[in-house]
């Protein structure tokens, strides 16, 4: 048994997705002793699977008004804290020919009375602005929306909690809920990478697992109205835009088109999937194909733009209680005193939401967790800015001013002082299309719980790029053996990067993506002889 | 213009075709459009690596026998196969790519993790083993250049330590070497054998391997020397006092840089003319043949020929392309072998025979190729643009590049 579970805690939170690292940081920072568990790696469930969009609320103006004042509250608040995962990059709401022009005015009269700015452009304006737009277009309207890196927030987030005291354990499955006399007293766990079982206990649980919340309720026996919505998006090689471009209308699929870093993303699809599908979602040929057609429509030059690769993620949507068929779900913030609901002491479940309304999620279950704990502790994540957007950028040292230093910035915001840059080796890169270098992937390593090179694609973006993980994937897991890693292991790890590279490829492998596929082919099964199987 | 023959792309296949048949007296222009495949070469050439099975295949001319009718050799027939490897290792040596290895016999070259894999012909100084599983050495040196990321050496180390090998990792550098990698994207093989090719900084670099290197049967170092001859391979050879073997490295390969240019000096010197950066971009048929072709640097003229080859290998190449709907072959829109669907080109396990990886231009048993169900009498096809082998699970990619170049060449000289 790992001797952190000795540990008395008040909370332990379930689930690394954002909305488990918002409520850890939000628990700790209020001084309650947290322990967050997450079965597999941060953000690998809907938190890494969608467009990375921060919200201004004007999608949802016009059909769920609180949800747009949620969202344009949210979306200022993180671009003070998180400034580092933020790009402001404005958007668009565009009307094509096809749409009632009409809608228009709807919209931005909404938008006023949830307190988002809205302003109405001309189409020439809006081409000016934003090149990549629908020269078709036949209206515009300015908005502030953004894109947002959710894998770095999620991270800053950790380290925050963890430097408040917070204990985290990825890979930590919880097997069971450890219930007496009416009341959760703590957790059973299973370290997916060991098979070793362990115990954990604490005085309140907090389910934060998003579409997996469903199994966990479901230990105790609690019924939580849950249905799988698989969202299917597309990954572009270039950044096609510059602003986000949606479409003026009421929220309908493939019609947001959010600039990520140096790619572009298109989504999403909306299809209620069965529950037992969540853990291995496939994206099907019919997606692809209407996600290319209305893409196209935001921004014609994706139709000769290359697709990277394609993803789906799972929303955890949750019915009202009275309505078993499903029919008046919500997409709003759901938090459940199981007490209260269920007469189970000591089991809050935080769900529904979005991505970029974690930290109001977080503030509500932790607001409820203070009071059953009789804690008095007033929520400071609203004014508090995370690890990476807190304090000044260093002085960067002259000698190694590099563009992969400033890379590095953008993903780690002022952590990367913490990045060691002096040894030419630390110098070195990684990953060239994302320009990683190895002293950033040993700070991934040491500090941001990377056991293999999914973790690391996550925390640094080496692999995301261009060639999806051609050269630096190998050069990654070499670092890897460097740092501590077995060979074997490595080796295995290895494999699996590249496949589950080619789950996402494949849906879109035609094109220079086929070419591309083949030439990885060539290279870790013909050059390097990493074929499956062979030891 | 007007030429004898016409050959599209400048790669192995191109060469090879490019060279015999200049040898035979004909005028040929070779139109190159750039990178080609040898640039993720691993220093041996494969006539048939494994068998339809994956096994590893010993005895290549045998096995050769077990593969279908659709493969490129069975085309060739297989009574000819041992004939043209031994013309393939001549037309190597010929052009200053040293090789040595045995038709009859594979033997194992070194992937850069350190794997074993089966091999026709290896570069000489390259590490080689006869067996999988037996090695010659008990204590060994992996010398690596600082930060150089394209030699893993954990890897290579812990292969040769579960053989029960002494192992032991080091690294080296000179001013020159640091001096090279001021930008962090300059470390790559290619790059490190441009320094190495001065004399001078090859002095310096033995100097440090002569000091740092201790105990070893054989100090294996990456294969970053030698961009244009092999001359700094043997030289450095000289200069170590201990015996010396390189590892291939990951892309670009030295080796295969160091083969296309040696290949093309060849061609060059034989009186060929390659047209480089070009590309072919469509051609004129008429009667059932191909009478001239375009290119995009020269749009106000035909390149005119009485034989065409095509040898503008695969996807990754471009001489296949694929959209959403087909794939296809761009310059001419020959007949290719394919699926119809695209759900059906690829699996699912990334390490699974892919389907794709077999499509390419349909022939027939000459090599002619095929457009619109009509058999082109003077285009043939050779190399990785033609269908019927997967090249990644066979290890045969580089054996049929050489081996249909030689045998079209041979068909070409013989018609007249």
């Amino acid at each position: 048994m790992s001797s952190v579970l000795n540990k008395d805690y008040d909370v332990i939170i379930i689930g690394g997705g954002i909305t488990g690292a918002g409520t850890a940081r939000d628990c700790a920072l209020r001084g309650l002793r947290v322990l967050l568990v997450e079965k597999s790696d941060f953000t690998n469930g809907a938190t890494g699977r969608n467009h990375g969009l921060l919200h201004s609320g004007a999608r949802y103006a016009v059909t769920d008004p609180e949800s747009a004042s949620e969202c344009i509250k949210e979306n200022m608040i993180l671009r003070r804290i998180a400034r580092h995962c933020v790009e402001e990059s404005d958007g668009l709401f565009i009307t094509l020919p096809e749409d009632d022009i009409h809608y228009q005015a709807t919209f931005v009269e909404a938008c006023g009375k949830a307190g988002i700015k809205a302003s109405v452009i001309s189409p020439e304006e809006a081409r000016r602005i934003e090149p990549s737009v629908n020269p078709d277009l036949v209206g515009a309207v300015r908005v502030p929306d953004a894109s947002i890196d959710p894998f770095h927030l999620t991270t800053a987030n950790i380290l925050d909690a963890r430097r408040h005291g917070a204990d985290i354990l990825t890979y930590h499955e919880v097997t069971g809920l450890t219930v007496r006399n009416g009341r959760i007293e703590g957790v059973q766990l299973r370290d997916n990478h060991t098979g070793e079982d362990s115990e954990a206990h604490c005085r309140l649980v907090i389910n934060a697992a998003g579409i997996w919340g469903h199994g966990i309720v479901g230990m105790a026996g609690i019924k939580l109205n849950m249905f799988p919505a698989k969202g299917t998006l597309l990954v572009f090689g270039h950044r096609v835009n510059n602003m986000v471009i949606n479409r003026c209308r009421k929220p309908a699929d493939a019609d947001i088109l959010v600039p990520d870093d140096t790619v572009c993303v298109v989504g999403t699809t909306s299809d209620r999937v069965p529950y037992e599908t969540i853990d291995d979602l496939k994206v099907t040929q019919e997606e692809v194909d209407l996600l290319i057609k209305e893409g196209e429509k935001l921004a014609p030059s994706l139709a000769t733009t290359r697709i990277l690769r394609a993803y789906a993620g799972v929303r955890p949507l949750v019915a009202a209680d009275n309505d078993p068929s499903g029919r008046s779900i919500s997409r709003g913030i759901i938090c459940l005193d199981h007490e209260k609901r269920d007469g189970l002491a000591g089991l809050i479940t935080i769900t529904g939401g979005k991505m970029m309304t974690y930290r109001l999620m977080a503030e509500q279950a932790t607001d409820l967790a203070c009071r059953k704990l009789g804690v008095d502790a007033k929520c400071r994540t609203a004014v508090l800015p995370l690890p990476g957007t807190e304090g000044k950028s260093g002085d960067r040292p002259r000698h190694v001013y590099s563009t992969a230093h400033n890379a590095a910035e953008g993903r780690q915001g002022n952590r990367v002082q913490e990045v060691s840059e002096t040894s030419e080796e630390d110098r070195s890169l990684v990953c060239e299309c994302e320009e990683v270098s190895v002293g950033e992937v040993k700070y991934a390593i040491e500090e941001l719980h990377v056991h293999d090179l999914l973790n690391l694609r996550r925390r640094t973006r080496v692999g995301m790029g261009t060639c999806q993980g051609e050269l630096c994937a190998c050069r990654a897991a070499g670092v890897m053996c460097r740092t501590g890693m077995e060979a074997d292991k490595a080796l295995a790890d290895l494999r699996s990067f590249i496949n589950e590279r080619w789950k996402g490829m494949r849906p879109v492998a035609w094109g220079s993506t086929l070419d591309e596929a083949q030439l990885t082919a060539v290279i870790y099964q013909g050059l390097l002889g990493l074929a499956a199987g062979k030891g | 213009m007007k030429y004898d023959i016409i050959i599209i792309g400048g790669g192995l296949s191109g060469l090879t075709a490019g060279i015999t048949l200049a040898q035979a007296g004909r005028r040929v222009c070779i139109v190159s459009a750039g990178q080609s495949s040898l640039h993720f070469h691993s220093g041996s050439f494969d006539l048939l690596g494994y068998d339809v099975e994956g096994k590893p295949v010993t005895r290549p001319l045998e096995a050769i026998g077990q593969l279908g009718a659709e493969h490129p050799y069975a085309k060739i027939g297989f009574e000819r196969i041992a004939r043209l490897a031994d013309e393939a290792e001549t037309l190597l040596n010929e052009a200053g790519v040293k090789v040595k290895g045995d038709s009859k016999k594979n033997h194992y070259r070194f992937s850069p993790l350190g794997r074993r894999i089966p091999a026709w012909l290896t570069t000489e100084g390259y590490a080689v083993c006869e067996e999988a599983d037996t090695l010659s050495w008990k204590r060994v040196e992996i010398l690596n250049v600082q930060g150089f990321l394209d030699f893993p050496t954990e890897f290579i180390s812990a292969g040769l330590k579960k053989q029960g090998v002494v192992c032991q990792v080091k690294s080296f550098t000179t001013d020159e070497l640091r001096h090279a990698r001021k930008s962090p994207t300059e470390m790559r093989a290619t790059n490190i054998a441009k320094v190495l090719a001065d004399r001078e900084n090859l002095r310096k670099v033995a100097d440090c391997i002569n000091a740092v290197s201790g105990e070893a049967d054989v100090l294996l170092l990456p294969a970053v020397l030698g961009f244009s001859d092999e001359k700094s391979l043997d030289e450095l050879k000289t200069m170590v006092e201990k015996p010396i073997a390189y590892l291939p490295t990951l892309p670009p390969s030295v080796s295969g840089v160091r083969t296309a240019i040696l290949l093309k000096r060849l061609f060059a010197r034989l009186g060929g003319t390659l047209l480089v950066g070009d590309k072919a971009n469509g051609g004129v048929f008429k009667d059932g043949r191909l009478v001239s072709v375009t290119t995009d640097h020269l749009p106000d003229e035909s390149l005119y020929a009485d034989q065409f080859i095509l040898a503008s290998g695969s996807f990754m190449s471009h001489g296949l392309e694929s959209n959403y709907q087909r794939v296809f072959e761009p310059v001419f829109d020959l007949d290719v072998d394919t699926a119809g669907k695209r759900a059906e080109w690829t699996k699912e396990d990334a390490f699974d025979a892919q389907p794709y990886m077999e499509y390419g231009v349909r022939t027939d048993r000459d090599f002619h190729a095929i457009k619109d169900g009509q058999t082109v009498g003077n285009l043939f096809a050779v190399g990785s643009v033609l269908s019927g082998h997967n090249p990644v699970r066979l290890l045969d990619g580089t054996g049929v590049s050489l081996l249909t170049a030689l045998q079209v060449a041979r068909t070409i000289t013989e018609r007249r």
